[in-house]
């Protein structure tokens, strides 16, 4: 019985990554394809559909981290995974008049590399059991340079977004009500903007130490 | 007898150790290490026994009151403590005033002042009987608790980390501005004249019999603080265990009853949680201690903090 459950767990997870992986692709493929022959203003457009499923299936991986089909820390992956559905879904498709930023072409670039880095290291790792090396220095290593550009590329999408949010009054529950309650769509969003200020650092150095355990330990093995 | 003191990590803390008098107490120690390390007040030294490496166990603390030789093996003329620093300490009062403090200050300035004007508001505000009630009834609950501190309770513990300061200010004066907000707003909608009485009512009276709890609870330790733990009886005690507790949380969800805010509601979601966390973690140490082996008594069947749910 145990036996035939890992089993199944491992064609699960093995199924899960590989799909990922081929909608992050496929975004990556649309970006590149569509700045080549239209330019940065038509990227939204043509990446929307694989962006959305691909990065809304992550939520998967916040429910395997609590029934305990993965080993990672859900404190780490929440805010990463709650930043990525913001800013697809809190701000791009909430706020169309943002879509034609060159910013939206460096996001689903950074995004969509580190991606298809990452469902392919532990695809292959749930199928074979293992990953080449050359992948796993991958995984560790383009963080340095996407997670600026991505971190740029979400906060300067936000900051771009401020007046058409304040404009259009979505999302906000204004007072008077019986529950005497209220929500500002607008502060929200700056608030998410304060919280990059010491959550990038954090994220970043967080890295540089996963970096360094891994790599150290490929080193020695 | 010679007292080596070793940090977890193995370092020494007192260079040789210390050569102490053999009736000495615990914190005759505290006051030796103190005055060989002079940032090591004695409230800020945790000394427990050393555990075996590897070991899962929880290592015992040093009771302050105890002698020293009760720790020693047999007759040992040696005994090796571990040590760590709990960092810097400040009193129980003093990290109660500071956090009730906040509320008690903050909360007036909306009801008062014309803050509102800062949020773009800028008419006139006309101000409703409940939101009056509302702001005596919360002034008078975080003075009543500042007076208990000082008058009432008996600490377990005689310090407090520094650091709970910041924290703890920043739940107790965050949740105060949140709600003292919505509670003033211009815009406020206020409940029906009924719903109002009884929640306040039906708070006020939870008030008094949480400070009747607090009284009967500093019956049961002696000024000095060395009984040890008892069986809490009387009024609320006899049926629940942290009938304190209790009667706070029932005393929020009267001021919410008649201010109706979602600020409050979460506000009393959270302490409840966090009530409830110590309430079982109480009620478990209680259920423990008094097994009813060996002439000690067996805690009665009661509810931990909410009855009838937990």
């Amino acid at each position: 019985m145990a036996g035939v459950l890992s089993a199944l767990k491992r064609v699960y997870l093995t199924a899960y990554n590989w799909t990922v992986f081929v909608g992050w692709f496929q975004v990556l493929y649309f970006a590149l394809k569509t700045l080549k022959e239209s330019g940065y203003r038509d990227v939204y457009g043509a990446v929307e559909r694989p962006l959305q499923l691909a990065q809304t299936a992550a939520v998967l991986e916040i429910l395997h981290g609590i029934v305990g089909l993965v080993r990672s820390p859900i404190s780490a992956t929440l805010p990463q995974i709650g930043s990525r559905l913001y800013v697809t879904w809190g701000i791009l498709w909430s706020f169309p008049e943002v879509r034609t930023h060159f910013l939206v072409s460096s996001l689903v670039i950074s995004w969509s590399i580190t991606e298809i880095i990452r469902y392919s290291f532990f695809g292959l790792k749930e199928a074979f059991g293992f990953a080449p090396s050359w992948l796993q220095w991958l995984r560790y290593s383009t963080f340095l340079f996407l997670y600026p550009t991505g971190i740029t590329s979400e906060v300067g999408l936000i900051y771009t977004a401020l007046p058409f949010i304040k404009a259009s009054e979505k999302y906000s529950i204004r007072m008077p009500n019986r529950l005497n309650f209220s929500f500002d769509y607008l502060y929200a969003a700056i608030a998410v903007l304060a919280i990059y200020i010491p959550g990038s650092p954090h994220m970043y150095r967080y890295m540089l130490g996963q970096r360094r355990k891994v790599l150290s330990k490929a080193k020695t093995a | 007898m010679k007292v080596t003191i070793v940090t977890r990590s193995g370092r020494e803390v007192v260079k040789g150790g210390i050569v102490i008098n053999d009736s000495a107490l615990v914190s005759d120690l505290q006051k030796e290490i103190h005055a060989r390390v002079k940032k090591y007040y004695p409230s800020r030294q945790r000394l427990t026994l050393p555990l075996a490496t590897g070991s899962r166990e929880r290592p015992s603390v040093l009771n302050p009151k105890k002698c020293i030789k009760e720790y020693a093996e047999g007759n040992a003329e040696d005994l090796t403590v571990v040590f760590k620093d709990l960092g810097p300490q400040v009193s129980y009062s003093t990290l109660f005033f500071w956090e009730y403090l906040g509320p008690l200050i903050i909360y007036p300035i909306f009801y008062y002042f014309p803050v509102y004007k800062f949020f773009g508001y800028e008419d006139e505000r006309s101000i409703r009987p409940v939101q009056t009630y509302a702001v005596y009834y919360w002034c008078f609950h975080y003075f009543k608790r500042i007076m208990e501190t000082f008058f009432v309770h008996r600490f377990s513990h005689a310090t407090s980390p520094l650091s709970n300061v910041f924290r703890n200010c920043c739940y107790y004066w965050s949740f105060g501005s949140y709600i003292a907000y919505y509670v003033n707003h211009p815009l406020y909608t206020p409940v029906c004249d009924l719903q109002v009485k009884i929640g306040f009512g039906f708070g006020l009276l939870c008030q008094v019999s949480n400070l009747y709890c607090h009284i009967l609870l500093r019956r049961l330790r002696s000024p000095d603080s060395s009984g040890g733990y008892q069986i809490p009886s009387g009024f609320l005690f006899n049926i629940v265990t942290c009938a304190n507790y209790t009667t706070e949380i029932y005393q929020w969800l009267g001021f919410n009853i008649a201010t109706q805010t979602v600020a409050g509601y979460s506000f009393l979601v959270v302490a409840a949680l966090i009530m409830t966390n110590w309430a079982l973690a109480k009620h478990r140490r209680l259920k423990k201690l008094f097994d009813g082996k060996e002439g000690r008594p067996k805690y009665p069947r009661r509810w931990v903090i909410l009855p009838p749910f937990i």
